[in-house]
C-alpha cells in the first residue's frame, strides 16, 4: 500500500460536529424515503412465501389469482429468465425454481391495483409441493447422508458454500508447551438488522425505452443496478437506481432486497409498481447475521504468553451464500484476534441449511469470532490469574508485527486502546466490585477489538462552479450514518471552502461515479480517500490557472479558508476560486474538475508462512483496533443482565466529525448490547417463531446503560483522509464479549452461548451453585 | 352505517374531508389519502413506534388507530410541529445534538418528546427514557436524543 | 366491514344483537393489530368511545367502579386506587410501553383474555367484579370467573362489559404488581400480582396471582392460605411458590421456556412480597 503525504485540513471544518444537513428534513416529516414516492398509475407488489422448509416445486396454478379484479401481473420462477444470483456463489433464483430451501422463500410474485387486492391474490395461487427432508443445524448439514439443498459445485461436500484452513506455525506440537489450555464451544445467534424502514422499492418502466428506473432503499445503488441487470437479463445500461432517504441498512441492504422481482412485475405490467415489505415479510424474506459454532481452544504459558489456538468455525447461511463466503472469510481471519499467536490452527465452513439466508451485518463475521476469542482469553486470564487487559497487552499485536496469513498491522494502536479504555472506566477501582443492589451482582468485563476498515472500489468527481462554489459526487449511499456530511467535510477541508458553498451529490447511476457499498466500515475511509484524491487533482489546477493570473509560481501558492489561493506570506494577495473558474472556463483550460478512483489491494496473504486453503480474495482492507468495557448488574433471581455503563475506546486516526462518529459508537453499542443480550431468530421446524418486532425484541431507551461513554483516539495513519481510520463496524464487535466477560466478572458464571438471556445466565448460576463453585 | 364512512379529520389545525372505509388505519389514511408521509410505518403492531401521532396531545399509535374514531379528535401529526419556518425546540434540539441518524424513527420521537415537555417541561433523563418507552431507534443507541431533549428542560 | 359509533349502552347492545359477525372496539390496539395482520375480520366493528358511562370512574363506600373504556393511562393516574385496589393501578401504569398505555382500555384487556397480559391478573388479585351487559339486563361478575380460557371469557354473543368494580378490601392491605420480561417494553415472561395483609410481621391475608403462567391467571387458594398466618420466612414463600409451579401450566415461547418460567414463579413471589411489604412500611 502507497505512504500517501498526508495533507492537513484547510480552516477548521475538518474536526468540527457540524449538524448534517439532512437532519432538519428528518425531523420535520419531510424527508422522503422510498414508500414515501407515489407515481400515477402505481402498482402494488407482494411476494407469496414458502410454506415448506424444503420442498420440490410440482405444479404453480396462478389462473385464479390472474383471474381477480385489479390483479395486473401473477409471476413464477417460469415467467423469468432462467438465472441465479448471488455476490460469490450463483445460487438464488428471484422466485423459487424448482424447489423451495426456507420457510418464506418467495415462489411468486403479484402486482394489483391496491395492496389489499394483491394480497388476497396471494391466496388464490395454488402450489403443489413434494415435501423433502431438511436440515437446521450447521453441523448436521455436514454429515455424508444431509439432506443437500443445492446441485453439487465441486468435489467437497455439496453443502458446504465454503469452507478455509488457515495454518501457522506447528500448532500440533505448541499445546504440551502450554501450562494453561481453554476450551469451549460458544454459540452466537442469527441477529436482524431490524433496520427501522423495511425493504421498499418503486420500479419504473420507460414505455418508449424500456430502461427501468428503480428508486430504492439501499446501501449501494451500483450493486443493485448489477444485480438487477444481471437477474433480468437485460443491459446495465438499461437500469437507472436513484436512492431517497435510507432508513437504516447496517448491511441488510448491502445486496440486492427486492429490487430485481420488483423491476420484473414493472416489466411484465408496464406500469410502475412499488413493492414495501411488510415487517414480517422483511424478516422473513431478506436476511440475518450469520448464526455461528465455534470450537475454540487456546493454551498459553504461565507467564502469559499465548502459544497456540485451535478453532473450528461453522458459519450457518441458512438456504443461499449470499455473503456468507465473505463473512467466513472474515471469520478465518480475524480468528487468532489481534494477538501474536505462532501456533495456529483455523478451519472454517459456511455451511446451507434450510432456514432463512445469512449475509452482511455490522460487523461482518467478526462479532462471531470476537465473541469466542475475547471470553476465551478472558478465561485464559482468569486461570493465570492474570488481569484480563494485562494478558492483552503482554499478547497485542504492535505496528509492524504481522497479521495471520503475514500482512502487516500498518498502525498497532491497540495498546493505546487498551491502556485508555483502563484509565478511562477506572478499571482498577471498578474490579474490586462496587456493592451491587439486593439481589443483584455487579462485575466489569473487557474486550479487546481489531477489525478492518477498506474493501474494494470506489471513485468521486469534483468540480468548481463558475462561482467558486463546488460539487462532489462519490456514488456513495448515506445509510443515515452521515457519511454526507463527513464526506462533505473532507473535501471541504481539502479545498477549503465553507460547508455552505459544497454540495454533496446523492447517488444516481446514470451520472454518479462509482462506489461499492456503503459498508465494511469503508465509506469515510475509502471514498475519503478517493475525494481527497480527486481535490489534490483539483487544487493542482486551481494553483495552476491562479500562478497565471497572479504571476507567480506554483511553489508560493497557497489555500486559504473560503476558497482562495492566496501567495504564501502575502495576505493581501489572492484570487478566488470563483475568479479563477472564470479565468478557466473563458479563458484558458476548460471546466476545473477531477476524478480519482481507487481499488483496495488484495489481501496479502504469505505462502511460506501461512498455510491457506479456500480464503476467496474480497481485497484487504486497513487494521482498525478499539477496546470496549462494560459493567454490569446481573439479577440473581431471574438472570437478567443490566448493562450500567459502558465504555468504547476507538482509534479512528483523525476525527472528521465528533458528533457523528460517537452517535456511530454508542448506536453500535446498543446493538452489540441486543446481540448480546436479547436479538435472535428463533425457528421450530423451519419456521420462523419470532418474525415481528414483538416477538424480536430491540434494544429500548430503557434497555441501555444510562452512559455510553465514546473516547476517540487520533493516531493518523493509512490512505484515510488526513488519516482517517472507519468506526461503524467497530463498535458493535466487542460488546457481546465485555458483556458475557463482566457477566463472569460479576458471578463466575461462563456464557458460551448469546443472547445472554435471562433465562441462559440463571441456568449457569445454578449449575455453578450445584457444583458448588463461586 | 356504510362500508365507507365520511368523516372529516382535524389534522394539525385543518379540517380534511374524507371518505374512508373504516377498517383502514389512521396511518394509511394519513400516508394514502392525505398524503402527509413525515408518519412512518415500521411494524403495523405497536411495537415500533414510528407511526407515533398525537391525539389531542397524547402520543399514541397511529397503526393501531382506525381513522373512522378520529372524528372530532385533534390530531397532531410531525408536519404540524414546525411554527413556519421556525423549528419547534425538540427538533432544534435533535438537530444540535447530532441525535438524528436514518431519521425513520424521528417523526415519532419528536412527538413523543413534544407531548412530554408540555406535561413535564423539565423532564429529567430518566423521565425522558420512560416516556420514550414506545419509540424504537436502531441508530443512535438514545444517547443523545436521551441529551438532546433534557437539554430542553435545564436539567442534569 | 361495517361500522358504528352507539351513544348509549342499550343503542351498542342493539347492534351487537343485530349483527352475527359484531365485535365490540375499545381502544382497539390489539384488536386493530389483529385485523393488520389479516387474523380477524370482524364483519361490524361497535366503537364504544362515545358511551359517556362506559368512562366514568365512581366512587361508592366499598371500592371504586372504573368504566370498561378507561385506558390503561388513566386507571394508572387515578389515586383513588389505594390499599388492596392499588394492584389494579400499579399494574397499569407498568404494563406495555407507553403509547399501548395510552390507547388500550382496561375493558379490552379483561375481553381480550390474553395470558399475557398483565391486568386481568391484577384484576384478579383484587377480586373485582365485571358487570356485564347483555339483552337480559345487567349482571355482575368475578373477573376470575370471567375468564375461563386463554382468548376466550364467559360473554356470551351480544353481551358487553360496561364496567368493573374494584373492592376496597380490608384495611391496610397493600396491593403490587411485579412484572419481569426480556426488555422493558415486552409482554412480562412472567408477572405476578398480589394483595397482602400484615399485622406487623406476620401475614394476616394473601391473594398472589400469578400472570403469563397459564391459559387463565394463576390462582391458588391453597398458596395463599400457605402464607397467612406465617412470618413470610423463606420456607413459607417458597413452599407457597411451589403450590403455585404446581397447578402452573406456562407456555414454551420466545419469551422463555415452561420450565423457565417456573424457575421464576417462585423465586419473582419472594421479591414481590418483599417489595409490597416495603409499600405497606411507607
Ligand atoms: C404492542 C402491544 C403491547 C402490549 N403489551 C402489553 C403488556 O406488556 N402487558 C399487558 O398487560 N398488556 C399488553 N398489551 C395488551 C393491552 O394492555 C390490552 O390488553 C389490549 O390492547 C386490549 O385492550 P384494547 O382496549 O386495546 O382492546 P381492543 O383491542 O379494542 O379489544 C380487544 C378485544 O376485546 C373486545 N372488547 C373490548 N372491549 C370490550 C367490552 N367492553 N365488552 C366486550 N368486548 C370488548 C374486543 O371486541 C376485542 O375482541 C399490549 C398490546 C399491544 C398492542
Amino acid at each position: 500500500m502507497s505512504s500517501h503525504p498526508k495533507p492537513e485540513p484547510v480552516g477548521d471544518v475538518v474536526g468540527a460536529s457540524v449538524p448534517k444537513p439532512d437532519a432538519r428534513e428528518k425531523v420535520t416529516g419531510r424527508a422522503v424515503y422510498t414508500d414515501d414516492l407515489r407515481v400515477p398509475g402505481m402498482l402494488h407488489g407482494v411476494l407469496l412465501g414458502s410454506p415448506h422448509a424444503h420442498a420440490r416445486i410440482l405444479s404453480y396454478d396462478t389462473s385464479l389469482a390472474k383471474a381477480l379484479p385489479g390483479v395486473r401481473a401473477v409471476l413464477t420462477a417460469e415467467d423469468l429468465p432462467p438465472v441465479d444470483i448471488g455476490a460469490v456463489i450463483k445460487d438464488q433464483p428471484l422466485l423459487a425454481r424448482g424447489k423451495v430451501r426456507y420457510v418464506g422463500e418467495p415462489v411468486a410474485a403479484v402486482a394489483a391495483v391496491d395492496p389489499t387486492t394483491a394480497r388476497r391474490a396471494l391466496e388464490l395461487i395454488r402450489v403443489q409441493y413434494e415435501v423433502l427432508p431438511p436440515v437446521f443445524d450447521a453441523e448436521a448439514a455436514l454429515r455424508p447422508d444431509a439432506p443437500v439443498l443445492h446441485a453439487p459445485r465441486g468435489p467437497g461436500h455439496p453443502n458446504a458454500a465454503s469452507h478455509i484452513r488457515l495454518i501457522e506455525g506447528e500448532p500440533d506440537g505448541a499445546w504440551a508447551k502450554c501450562d494453561v489450555i481453554i476450551e469451549d464451544v460458544y454459540e452466537t445467534p442469527a441477529q436482524q438488522h431490524i433496520y427501522l424502514e423495511p425493504c421498499s422499492t418503486l420500479a419504473e418502466v420507460d414505455p418508449d425505452t424500456g430502461r427501468i428506473t428503480l428508486h430504492t432503499s439501499t446501501q449501494t445503488a451500483f450493486r443493485v443496478q448489477a444485480i438487477t441487470a444481471e437477474a433480468l437479463a437485460v443491459p446495465m445500461s438499461r437500469i437507472r437506481v436513484l436512492v431517497p432517504r435510507v432508513g437504516g441498512a447496517f448491511g441488510g441492504k448491502v445486496e440486492s432486497t427486492n429490487q430485481p422481482i420488483t423491476a420484473a412485475l414493472a416489466l411484465a405490467t408496464g406500469a410502475p409498481v412499488k413493492m414495501t415489505f411488510s415487517r414480517t415479510d422483511d424478516m422473513t424474506m431478506m436476511r440475518s447475521r450469520h448464526g455461528a459454532r465455534i470450537h475454540m481452544r487456546t493454551g498459553a504459558t504461565r507467564d502469559g504468553r499465548i502459544l497456540a489456538r485451535q478453532v473450528r468455525i461453522y458459519f450457518d447461511t441458512g438456504a443461499y451464500a449470499d455473503d456468507g463466503p465473505f463473512v467466513a472469510n472474515i471469520g478465518s481471519y480475524f480468528a487468532r484476534g489481534p494477538y501474536r499467536i505462532p501456533h495456529v490452527d483455523v478451519e472454517c465452513w459456511c455451511v446451507y441449511t434450510n432456514k432463512l439466508r445469512a449475509g452482511a451485518f455490522r460487523g461482518f463475521g467478526n462479532p462471531q469470532i470476537h465473541f469466542a476469542s475475547e471470553v476465551q482469553v478472558d478465561r485464559l486470564a482468569e486461570a493465570l490469574g492474570m488481569d484480563p487487559i494485562e494478558l492483552r497487552l503482554r499478547n497485542a499485536l504492535e505496528t509492524g508485527e504481522k497479521w495471520l496469513g503475514g500482512a502487516p498491522v500498518e498502525s498497532g494502536t491497540l495498546h493505546a486502546c487498551l491502556e485508555r479504555a483502563r484509565e478511562v472506566s477506572d478499571w482498577q477501582r471498578r474490579r474490586q466490585r462496587a456493592p451491587p443492589a439486593p439481589g443483584k451482582r455487579r462485575g466489569i468485563g473487557m474486550a479487546a477489538v481489531a477489525h478492518v476498515s477498506g474493501l474494494l472500489g470506489s471513485s468521486a468527481t469534483v468540480r468548481i462552479n463558475e462561482d467558486g462554489s463546488v460539487n462532489v459526487s462519490t456514488g456513495a449511499v448515506d445509510t443515515g450514518q452521515g457519511s454526507d456530511t463527513a464526506l462533505a467535510q473532507v473535501a471541504a477541508g481539502a479545498l477549503g471552502v465553507p460547508l455552505s458553498q459544497l454540495h454533496f451529490s446523492r447517488p444516481d447511476t446514470d451520472t454518479s461515479p462509482y462506489d461499492w457499498c456503503t459498508g465494511g466500515t469503508r465509506t469515510t475511509f475509502t471514498v475519503g480517500h478517493v475525494i481527497t484524491q480527486a481535490c489534490e487533482q483539483v487544487r493542482e489546477q486551481l494553483f495552476e490557472h491562479a500562478s497565471a493570473m497572479l504571476q507567480r509560481p506554483v511553489q508560493q501558492l497557497e489555500l486559504r479558508p473560503g476558497g482562495h489561493v492566496g501567495v504564501r506570506g502575502e495576505p493581501g494577495t489572492s484570487v478566488s476560486f470563483g475568479a479563477i473558474s472564470g479565468y478557466a472556463l473563458y479563458v484558458a483550460g476548460g471546466p476545473i474538475l477531477a476524478s480519482a478512483r481507487w481499488l483496495f489491494p488484495a489481501w496479502q496473504l504469505d505462502t511460506q508462512r501461512t498455510h491457506v486453503e479456500g480464503l476467496t480474495s474480497m481485497g484487504n482492507g486497513f487494521f482498525v483496533f478499539a477496546a470496549q468495557v462494560a459493567e454490569v448488574e446481573v439479577d440473581e433471581l431471574t438472570g437478567h443482565v443490566e448493562v450500567l455503563e459502558a465504555w468504547s475506546v476507538h482509534d479512528v486516526g483523525r476525527v472528521i466529525n465528533p458528533a457523528a462518529a460517537e452517535g456511530q459508537i454508542q448506536g453500535g453499542f446498543v446493538q452489540g448490547l441486543g446481540y448480546a443480550l436479547t436479538e435472535e431468530l428463533l425457528w421450530k421446524e423451519g419456521h420462523l417463531l419470532n418474525p415481528t418486532m414483538g416477538g424480536y425484541k430491540v434494544p429500548g431507551a430503557l434497555d441501555v446503560p444510562r452512559a455510553i461513554h465514546s473516547v476517540l483516539l487520533e493516531h493518523p495513519a493509512g490512505p484515510g483522509p488526513f488519516g482517517a481510520k472507519g468506526v461503524a463496524e467497530v463498535s458493535l464487535v466487542g460488546v457481546a464479549p465485555a458483556i458475557c466477560n463482566a457477566i463472569r466478572h460479576a458471578t463466575g458464571a461462563n456464557i458460551r452461548r448469546i443472547p445472554a438471556t435471562g433465562e441462559r445466565v440463571l441456568r449457569e448460576l445454578l449449575a455453578r451453585e450445584t457444583q458448588g463453585g463461586h | 352505517m356504510s362500508d365507507k364512512v365520511s368523516l372529516s379529520l382535524c389534522l394539525n389545525g385543518a379540517e380534511h374531508a374524507l371518505t374512508v372505509a373504516p377498517e383502514r388505519t389512521l396511518l394509511d389514511v394519513l400516508r394514502e389519502d392525505v398524503r402527509a408521509t413525515g408518519t412512518r410505518r415500521g411494524c403495523d403492531e405497536g411495537n415500533c413506534g414510528a407511526c407515533t401521532v398525537l391525539v389531542d396531545g397524547v402520543p399514541v399509535l397511529s397503526c393501531l388507530t382506525l381513522a373512522v374514531r378520529m372524528r372530532g379528535r385533534a390530531i397532531t401529526t410531525v408536519e404540524g410541529v414546525q411554527t413556519g419556518a421556525e423549528l419547534h425546540p425538540v427538533q432544534r434540539a435533535l438537530v444540535r445534538h447530532g441525535a438524528v441518524q436514518c431519521g425513520f424513527c424521528m417523526s415519532g420521537i419528536v412527538l413523543t418528546a413534544k407531548a412530554l415537555l408540555e406535561r413535564n417541561p423539565s423532564p429529567t433523563a430518566e423521565e425522558v427514557r420512560q416516556a420514550l418507552g414506545s419509540n424504537v431507534c436502531r441508530c443512535s443507541g438514545y444517547a443523545r436524543v436521551v441529551e438532546a431533549i433534557v437539554s430542553l428542560g435545564g436539567r442534569p | 366491514m361495517r361500522y358504528a359509533e352507539p351513544e348509549t349502552v342499550e343503542e351498542g347492545l342493539a347492534l351487537l344483537a343485530a349483527h352475527d359477525d359484531a365485535r365490540c372496539l375499545a381502544g382497539g390496539a390489539s384488536l386493530v393489530a389483529m385485523m393488520n395482520a389479516g387474523r380477524v375480520a370482524p364483519g361490524m366493528l361497535v366503537s364504544l368511545h362515545r358511551i359517556p358511562e362506559l368512562s366514568d370512574i365512581t366512587e361508592t363506600g366499598d371500592g371504586l367502579w372504573l368504566g370498561a373504556m378507561c385506558t390503561h393511562r388513566g386507571v394508572a393516574a387515578e389515586p383513588r386506587l389505594r390499599g388492596a385496589m392499588a394492584v389494579v393501578r400499579s399494574a397499569a401504569g407498568q404494563l406495555a410501553h407507553p403509547a399501548i398505555r395510552n390507547m388500550a382500555t382496561l375493558g379490552g384487556s379483561v375481553c381480550l383474555a390474553d395470558p399475557h397480559t398483565e391486568l386481568p391478573a391484577a384484576l384478579v388479585a383484587a377480586s373485582a367484579r365485571a358487570e356485564v351487559a347483555g339483552p337480559g339486563g345487567r349482571r355482575l361478575v368475578p373477573v376470575e370467573s370471567l375468564l375461563v380460557d386463554g382468548f376466550r371469557t364467559s360473554l356470551q354473543r351480544g353481551e358487553l362489559v360496561t364496567r368493573v368494580f374494584i373492592p376496597r378490601g380490608t384495611d391496610g392491605a397493600v396491593g403490587h404488581h411485579l412484572r419481569f420480561s426480556r426488555v422493558s417494553s415486552d409482554y412480562p415472561t412472567v408477572s405476578l400480582s398480589l394483595v397482602l395483609v400484615m399485622d406487623g410481621d406476620t401475614c394476616r391475608q394473601a391473594r398472589v396471582v400469578v400472570g403469563a403462567s397459564g391459559p387463565v391467571p394463576l390462582h391458588v387458594d391453597a398458596a395463599d392460605q400457605r402464607l397467612v398466618g406465617t412470618r413470610l420466612e423463606e420456607a413459607d414463600v417458597a413452599e407457597a411458590g411451589r403450590l403455585l409451579v404446581r397447578a402452573a401450566t406456562p407456555l414454551d415461547d420466545v419469551r422463555g421456556s415452561a420450565e423457565y418460567r417456573r424457575m421464576l414463579i417462585p423465586r419473582l413471589l419472594g421479591r414481590a412480597l418483599s417489595q409490597a411489604r416495603e409499600h405497606a412500611h411507607v
